[in-house]
């Protein structure tokens, strides 16, 4: 609710210009009440209009709730993007992107890894059965964290207010973070456990 | 109107012309009327509305992991147009192209460099990005679809990142290839068709670096872009970024 | 007419028929529907791999006496790596003959060849190289336990491609043979034929246990 001060009736000519969107409760003037406008204990309140508190378009804007987008956003992107493109060049500066002989066919390393975002996915193919491996767990996988929204319906969003859905998301995540890490550093040739210090089999 | 009281008299007739303020159509915005048009009327900026909520541009809230995303995506469309102009995606040359960008291209090796890394990096920001997210459970209604059009990206990100893997041509990139397509053919329903229609044949070969190096260069960044700005439309229709916790 | 008011009284549907603007936007609908349909599947025909030539076709690789010339260990019943198409030609009887510790001597394992021969009755088989786990090549049959040894994942067949170890999802796959004009040995590789099932054991009945290998 957006209550309007008004301190006399004939100060229409400071209410919005452009027509709300929203519906707009409108009561009647009523009698004029006695007294100089602006006298604490005259004025007059009145309903305008009912604003969504979830939109950007606010009646009621108190000035320290928003920032200008420039300089503050930009600033921020700005530098963000400096940061990022002198860390990616002076990475690239030092560190080479692999390169190993040319494809073949015919020879099969040792070692045989997707890159390292599937390695997790790897990993659990050499535990169960390929099609629930395969198939089943990247689908539910992708599904299951597409459905976060449809599966929370609550709408707090402290943890302590979705326990189950924060329990669900740390599922996916640790066990996601750690087939991941097993099949990057702790597998070798012919999938088999290799400690890292003993070699690692991983390359970006 | 002179806008330019003092200063160099060749400067100040320059910005005073017609050709010039037709470009520029403000000065440089200094009050918060001026900051405000300068959003507003430019293209680019109009991505962004006028004023943000304060907390969003806490660099701790956000970490500007979706920004980081976003600017790794132009990074690397970028870079890889630079690699494009030296590579032919045919096996018999494709390794022998990447060697020479490696060796013969000015900043060739720099170039490539940014490339692989910019991309393993930005299959990290978007994973961490999506974490943030949850976290802060920006995912409640009215940003429930934005949240289903992430996942997407994610995945749209995973897969630029793999076809892009194959098109060095040289042992990893075959054999981590080969491993991960293979993975399709486990499919219960068609695993075999969309295997062969991926690949483009029943093994690794001139069909699959064809087929990859079309989805990487153009087909995937394309519906990548389109799904990004989706995003980003939906993000201020949403209300902007969403409040803390 | 006379004004907006008689607008939605002249044109408006009866209680419980579709007007004839709804009627219409179905049509429109299902049309625009009907061509994306169409479009897409043309899209899938025109992207569907195209094979001329190499895997894929039928591939000659000559008689038996031309494999033993080039390779002579083949009588003795080492499989013959055809590279080209990445196979094993395997001399079943005399695989046989080895797995049973012989040293057998077949020059001419004949021609029995048919799908419903089974595998140890065949006069040659074509063993696909490319592992059914994850496609990583299979090396040559390793001396300690006469079986194919997967080096990536550690899947292990017998000579005959029958799973019997490791994380793949059946035995190894195969082409079919047959007989060609010239009277050599001519592969069908245009149609992948799966591996036999888990726990299929024809002649070699050993575990996994019972011999060193060559991969852990």
């Amino acid at each position: 609710m957006t209550i309007e001060k008004r301190p006399n009736a004939s100060a229409d000519k400071n209410a919005p210009t452009q027509a709300p969107r929203v519906p707009v409760v409108e009561r009647g003037t009523g009698p004029k009440l006695p007294g100089p406008p602006g006298v604490p204990g005259t004025e007059r309140f009145r309903l305008l209009a009912y604003v969504r508190q979830e939109s950007m378009v606010r009646v009621d804007k108190r000035p320290d709730e928003t920032v200008l987008t420039w300089p503050h956003l930009l600033r921020a992107e700005f530098l963000m993007a400096g940061l990022i493109s002198a860390l990616l060049v002076v990475a690239s500066f030092f560190i080479n992107a692999p390169l190993e002989e040319m494809a073949n066919a015919g020879n099969t390393p040792h070692v045989a890894k997707a890159p390292w975002y599937f390695l997790g996915l790897q990993e659990i193919l050499s535990y169960f059965n390929a099609t629930v491996a395969g198939v089943l767990v990247p689908l539910l996988y992708l599904g299951g964290l597409a459905l976060i929204p449809y599966i929370d319906r609550s709408p707090y969003k402290a943890a302590r207010d979705r326990k189950l859905i924060w329990i669900f998301f740390l599922c996916l995540m640790i066990g996601g973070l750690l087939v991941t890490f097993i099949g990057s550093f702790f597998r070798g040739p012919g999938w088999n456990w290799v400690w890292p210090w003993d070699g690692l089999f991983f390359t970006l | 109107m002179t806008m330019n009281e003092r200063g160099n008299p060749i400067v100040r007739w320059v910005k005073d012309s017609g050709v010039w303020r037709s470009f520029f159509r403000q000065p440089y915005p200094t009050t918060s009327r001026t900051r405000a048009l300068a959003v507003m009327n430019n293209v680019f900026l109009h991505l962004h509305p006028v004023r943000v909520k304060k907390h969003a541009v806490r660099y701790t809230y956000t970490f500007c992991l979706g920004g980081i995303s976003f600017f790794l995506f132009l990074a690397l469309t970028v870079t890889g147009l630079y690699l494009m102009f030296y590579y032919v995606p045919s096996v018999s040359r494709a390794f022998q192209d990447i060697q020479a960008i490696e060796t013969s291209v000015a900043f060739g090796q720099l170039v490539r460099n940014m490339h692989r890394w910019a991309a393993h990096l930005m299959v990290l920001t978007v994973f961490l990005h999506m974490i943030r997210v949850f976290y802060h459970g920006a995912y409640k209604p009215p940003r429930e679809f934005n949240w289903v059009v992430g996942i997407l990206l994610l995945f749209l990100t995973l897969m630029l990142s793999f076809t892009g893997y194959l098109l060095p041509w040289d042992q990893i990139a075959f054999w981590a290839i080969t491993v991960g397509t293979q993975m399709a053919l486990y499919a219960p329903l068609l695993g075999a068709e969309s295997s062969f229609f991926l690949l483009g044949g029943i093994e690794v070969g001139q069909n699959t670096l064809l087929r990859f190096y079309v989805l990487h260069v153009i087909f995937l960044p394309l519906i990548a872009a389109i799904f990004m700005i989706v995003h980003f439309w939906r993000i201020r229709k949403d209300g902007g970024i969403s409040g803390p916790v | 007419m006379t004004g907006p008011a008689s607008y939605g009284e002249v044109h408006g549907p009866r209680v419980g028929e579709m007007s004839r603007r709804s009627f219409m936007r179905r049509i429109v609908g299902a049309g625009v529907g009907l061509l994306s349909l169409q479009f897409l599947a043309g899209s899938l025909a025109f992207l569907w791999p195209n094979i001329r030539g190499g895997l894929g076709g039928q591939i000659s690789i000559g008689t038996a006496a031309d494999i033993i010339t080039q390779f002579p260990e083949w009588a003795a019943g080492t499989p013959y790596i055809y590279n080209p198409a990445r196979l094993f030609i395997v001399n079943v009887p005399a695989a046989k003959a080895l797995v049973e510790g012989q040293t057998p001597d077949v020059p001419d394992p004949g021609t029995t060849f048919g799908e419903d021969v089974p595998l140890a009755d065949r006069s040659v088989l074509a063993l696909y190289r490319k592992c059914p786990h994850l496609g990583c090549q299979i090396p040559q049959l390793c001396e300690q336990s006469e079986w194919f040894e997967c080096l990536c994942h550690g899947s292990k067949y017998t000579v005959l491609g029958e799973k019997r170890d490791g994380p793949a999802p059946r035995g190894m796959d195969s082409f079919a043979v047959s007989v060609g004009e010239d009277g050599g040995y001519v592969i069908d590789t245009s149609e992948v034929i799966s591996g036999p099932p888990v726990g299929t054991a024809t002649f070699d009945t050993r575990g996994p246990g019972d011999m060193p290998h060559c991969s852990g």
